[in-house]
């Protein structure tokens, strides 16, 4: 709940589009109820009337008639000012979380990696959107109609307000209340065990071949059983839990009515109250329940909502790993590249670099070859402030890093990593992110650099070709050859380029070597990479081994 | 438009609407299919609620009764004790009836979903490991998990909503029909009107939606897409840029919504309409009756029969705005299904129960042939190795060698039998394809480039090559692959979890482990890919010590790079012009460079 009043300053700013939506709801549930009583009592008072045709037809027919076009209303502008408001509160979250997470990258890439952050942040930022439309309206609304009707009662038929209103209250209050409690503990099993599912699909798939070789498939598989049986059981659990509520509210509300239909005829016996009024009272209390019914959904909304806005502010309010220098001192002229005794391990691991020493000169070609997982990738973010080193310097210029403004030192390096992305939008907004400023002859040109020039020359739309999510219109080698032509557009003197040729045959990669040499002349270049390199076409090649540069 | 969908009452979309696209209709078709998995809850699910409609008509009845029996002809109110208490015990027998119904749902869209994930899983890795239509492990893994739960609602809610809906209204309706026929005329006409309004209405809202629909979803998506970037934009200077086009994006996606809304929620208006008509009409029809200014009906009405219709008016619509509002289950689910075929093909029928081989005695050392080999990359373009031949005789070492990418790991994946391969390979004295699966993992042990480290302790992912081995036996299996050392520097020792949520490892640490895992098998031919690539120069002497020294008496095939592995091998070979070359050892061509 804690971490849910932190969105409030967001939800203020929506306050009054949200406030709007909820009086028309309000005003939507009064009418039904009013509608109901309206004509119980219309139907009552016609049928003990002895004035036949005389009777004033005009003031009740029109009540009728008006609470049904106000609640027909009222229902459709509550719908399109909440949803209005509710996309508007999207826009401040998706914006607020934005602003978070660009200080705080890199998040734990080890979960980024698998896609899994993006689609939990983007059903959080859902579930938290959406939580005044589904949990926090409806339960207000309740508590309201409740109140109201509660009054009415007490002022014609005050037995029974005490009935209805303590039911209706424990049921819209008491039940929700229990509600959330019981089921945290469901709740987050349900995500532990989805989340022991989803490795276990995981090791499946990248342990295919090992569970092969080993002739493990059947264990595994029994394995997985049990737990997607234990993910489905926790699932169970939580709707038993809600079962019980759902029926908690409706066996409160059985009370509710029966016990004002008892109390009410014993008034009506003792002509404390006259029938009309009773019948139509009768039927405004059966209306209210419209309003208790939705309680146990708009709980569990709620508490999807809060289980969201924790997780997003563990990430939001993370501490921020890389600061910027209060007082950055300016970019050098000549970027030398030097580190110095550069030690360096990922939390609580094995050192990745141990002691390594490396010095790149201004416009100096460099490989860095070895295996995968030796550390290549990791001394490219270690230049780029993704991560600090536990000891040594690194320096750009005679500089150490950390005494830069972090925007000089994204100017002066681009990467090309591993996982570069393509952007859902067109080729020369993907290429653009790079150069923003740049020329149409300028993206042609590192097109044609890249090697994919003549393919974007070919699409019918050229520059303006939409590609799909994660690059899904491309095959994985053009992708990775538009991503290659954004870092070479870059302006930045310094390219590092992470596996550039992976999803290219020998052919291909061959040329882009070759390629890579005059295209990026006068650029400083650090080539990470297990392909072989052909003669001629960098300066040097290093061996990463051991923590080290050989 | 996924902002409806969190609609309480979002729109029913029209019946066979004329955008539907046949593989719409497809996704429909299946996802019906899934039902037979629901088993008896999902009867249950469906039969609860409508034994709840029937009671409904009950309790009205009888309330409507004993209010006017008092109000309309002074009935002494101890005589209407016994229908109170019936009015009390059918609330209370409904909302049982109703909490049944609900967890019945949930408990048969369980059923389904396990079911289906237990055959998704299981037809994933029956397909050959190196396929290449083997999807992407985060992309399978999201469709096992998220979009199976997706399919959720469908079951649980909108399946039992549907046949409340096309039996209830009517049966209301023909229930009231012989008391008041008018009424009952009213209920059985209005009531499935409202769909073909609601369709009328929805044609432009799908029209509308269409229009939009592309446009959204690139909107849509952007957000998880910038996401998914967010390093590389932050890279390169652009964060205030994004953030600032995020919201912008979002605020025109707002616009587009609406303007699509405005007409979408006509039709849950017309919902509305009927409702509130309902009520308003039947309570204006009996009131104008009892003054005797309508005179249709031949019986005089009384009270009792009034209320009755005014309780009913609105039940009678209530099953249609229940199904409004889980319309979307069913939207949610059929996209959901698109997804999972088009990320892991066809929904298998059944689960397939895959095989296990138990580790079991020791078999000899086997020699190995190869005739004609040939062998292609999976998507066919290339070439690596062409009708090449090797002899390799039972007991002995040899070392494969050549530049990276020329198809070392290729070759001792089409050994273990992970790949297909054209000519013929003879482990032994047997064809390899004629090798009982079981035997032939117990005959051929290989640690490959990129071995997986299982969630689970340190211990436990060494002993998944023997599942009865003994704390000692995986002791001395990671002592002989020299992963007991780091191993013992962590707190938690061999008991440490690795894996997904659990403790990283370094390259080497990897490779070492999944070594480890060779030293409890009993294999007769050991296939061995880079096994020192990330190991220095002092540990891989440790290591193929250890190595050689359980190699003795078996065959094995080292692919490697370093020339320290291939010297001490009996033979050395490259791959060069897709084919094999014995190489003298010491000559190996091993570049420092690949």
């Amino acid at each position: 709940m804690n971490a849910l009043l932190a969105f409030r300053g967001l939800f203020a700013r929506q306050a009054k589009g949200l406030l709007i939506a909820l009086l028309l709801s309000l005003v939507a549930l009064a009418s039904g109820v009013a509608l109901l009583g309206t004509s119980g009592w219309f139907i009552t008072a016609t049928a003990l009337t002895s004035a036949g045709l005389a009777f004033n037809l005009f003031v009740p027919s029109a009540m009728v008639r008006g609470f049904s076009f106000v609640r027909i209303l009222a229902r459709y502008g509550e719908r399109l000012s909440g949803h209005d408001a509710t996309l508007r509160l999207l826009a401040d979250i998706r914006g607020w979380l934005f602003g978070r997470l660009f200080p705080r990258l890199p998040l734990n890439d080890r979960h980024m990696r698998h896609g899994d952050l993006v689609s939990r942040l983007t059903a959080d930022v859902d579930a938290l959107d959406t939580a005044f439309l589904v949990a926090i309206g409806p339960i207000t609304a309740a508590v309201v109609i409740g109140t109201v009707l509660t009054s009415v009662l007490a002022f014609l038929l005050p037995a029974a307000a005490v009935v209805y209103g303590l039911s209706f209250g424990m049921a819209v209050l008491l039940v929700p209340a229990g509600l959330v409690l019981t089921s945290r503990k469901a709740g987050s099993a349900i995500v532990m065990r989805a989340a022991a599912a989803r490795a276990a699909v995981l090791d499946g798939i990248e342990g295919h071949a090992d569970l092969t070789l080993f002739g493990a498939l059947g264990d595994t598989q029994a394995r997985f059983s049990e737990t997607a049986t234990a993910l489905s059981e926790a699932r169970g659990r939580l709707a038993t839990l809600s079962g019980f509520a759902a029926f908690g509210v409706q066996a409160l509300a059985a009370i509710a009515l029966a016990g004002s239909l008892w109390l009410g005829l014993e008034a009506f016996a003792a002509e404390q109250i006259d029938g009309p009024v009773l019948v139509g009272l009768l039927l405004a209390i059966l209306g209210s329940f419209e309003a208790s019914s939705v309680i146990v959904r708009s709980v569990t909304k709620l508490t999807t909502a809060m289980a969201a806005a924790e997780r997003l502010t563990a990430i939001a309010d993370a501490p921020i790993k890389i600061v910027d220098p209060a007082n950055p001192i300016g970019l050098p002229d000549n970027l030398v590249i030097t580190l110095d005794k550069v030690r360096f391990a990922y939390d609580g691991g094995a050192p990745v670099l141990n002691d390594l020493e490396l010095s790149v000169a201004p416009g100096e070609h460099v490989a860095i070859v070895g295996p995968s997982g030796i550390g290549k990738s990791s001394l490219l973010s270690l230049l780029l402030r993704l991560a600090e080193p536990q000891s040594g310097s690194i320096t750009l210029g005679g500089v150490d890093l950390s005494a830069l403004a972090l925007r000089d030192l994204q100017t002066s390096l681009a990467l090309l990593s591993q996982d570069s992305p393509l952007f859902n939008d067109t080729i020369s907004a993907n290429l653009l992110i790079a150069r923003p400023d740049a020329s149409e002859d300028a993206l042609w040109g590192a097109l044609d650099a890249a090697g994919i020039g003549d393919f974007v020359r070919a699409l019918p739309k050229r520059l303006d070709t939409l590609v799909g999510e994660a690059g899904r219109t491309v095959s994985a080698g053009q992708g990775r050859r538009l991503c290659l032509a954004r870092t070479l557009l870059s302006p930045a003197p310094i390219l590092l380029l992470d596996e550039p040729t992976t999803g290219l045959d020998r052919t291909a990669e061959v040329a882009f070597f070759d390629t890579l040499r005059k295209a990026a002349t006068g650029r400083t270049v650090i080539l990470v990479t297990h392909a072989g390199i052909p003669e001629g076409t960098v300066d040097r090649v290093l061996t990463m081994r051991g923590g080290q540069l050989t | 438009m996924p902002k409806t969908s969190t609609s309480p009452a979002a729109p029913i979309p029209p019946q066979g609407q004329p955008t539907v696209t046949s593989s719409d209709r497809q996704n429909a078709k299946t996802l019906s299919g899934l039902r037979r998995f629901g088993g008896p809850w999902l009867w249950l699910a469906i039969a609860a609620p409508l034994l709840g409609g029937v009671l409904l008509v009950v309790q009205a009845w009888t309330l409507a009764g004993i209010v006017g029996g008092v109000v309309e002809n002074g009935a002494v109110i101890a005589a209407m004790t016994p229908g109170i208490v019936l009015i009390f015990g059918l609330l209370l027998t409904r909302a049982a009836l109703a909490a049944i119904g609900d967890r019945a749902g949930t408990a048969a869209s369980e059923a389904i979903k396990t079911n289906l994930r237990q055959a998704l899983f299981a037809q994933l890795l029956s397909r050959s490991p190196r396929a290449a239509d083997q999807p992407h492990s985060g992309a399978a893994s999201s469709a096992m998990i998220d979009q199976v739960e997706a399919l959720d609602g469908f079951f649980a809610r909108y399946v039992p909503a549907m046949v409340q809906a096309s039996l209830l209204p009517l049966a209301f309706g023909a229930i009231i029909l012989p008391l008041d026929w008018l009424a009952g005329l009213l209920f059985l006409v209005t009531a499935p009107l409202i769909p073909v309004f609601m369709a009328l209405v929805g044609w432009g809202a799908q029209y509308a939606t269409d229009r939009q629909a592309r446009a959204l979803s690139l909107l849509n998506g952007r957000f998880a897409d910038r996401l998914r970037g967010l390093t590389t934009l932050k890279l390169f200077g652009r964060a205030e840029a994004e953030t600032a086009g995020i919201v912008a994006a979002s605020d025109e996606l707002r616009h587009r919504t609406l303007r699509v809304l405005r007409i979408a929620f006509l039709s849950s208006a017309v919902l509305e309409f009927f409702a509130a008509l309902g009520v308003a009409g039947i309570a204006l029809y009996v009131g104008l009756t009892f003054i005797d200014f309508l005179h249709l009906r031949s019986t005089p009405l009384t009270l009792e029969l009034g209320l009755f219709l005014l309780l009913m008016a609105p039940e009678v619509y209530n099953p249609l705005r229940l199904l409004a509002a889980h319309y979307h289950d069913r939207a949610s689910a059929k996209s959901a299904i698109g997804e999972i075929q088009a990320q892991l093909g066809a929904l298998p029928a059944e689960i397939v129960p895959l095989g296990h081989a138990e580790p079991s005695a020791s078999p000899d050392a086997m020699a190995l042939r190869l005739d004609k080999l040939t062998l292609r990359t999976p998507d066919n373009a290339r070439v690596i190795l062409h009708e090449t031949g090797l002899n390799i005789k039972a007991g002995e070492h040899v070392a494969i060698v050549g530049q990276s990418g020329i198809g070392k790991s290729s070759l001792l994946e089409a050994i273990a039998r992970l790949r297909p391969h054209g000519g013929a390979i003879t482990l032994g004295d047997q064809p390899l394809e004629d090798w009982d699966e079981a035997e032939l993992r117990h005959s051929v042990a290989m640690l490959g480039q990129k071995p997986r480290i299982f969630a689970g302790s340190m211990a436990d992912n060494i002993a998944m090559a023997r599942p009865d081995a003994t704390p000692a036996q995986i002791r001395s299996a990671a002592e002989r692959a020299q992963a007991a050392g780091f191993a013992d520097a962590l707190p938690e020792g061999l008991d440490t979890l690795l894996g997904e949520g659990g403790l990283g490892l370094s390259g080497g640490q990897t490779q070492r482990i999944a070594l480890a895992r060779i030293f409890l098998r009993d294999p007769g031919l050991i296939l061995l890919d880079e096994p020192t690539a990330h190991l220095d120069a002092e540990l891989e002497q440790a290591v193929l010590d250890a190595l050689l020294d359980f190699a003795h008496g078996r065959t094995l095939i080292i692919a490697t790079h370093s020339q320290a592995v291939a010297k001490r091998m009996h033979h050395a070979y490259r791959i060069a012009g897709a084919e094999l070359l014995a190489t003298p050892v010491s000559a190996a061509s091993v570049r420092s460079v690949a």
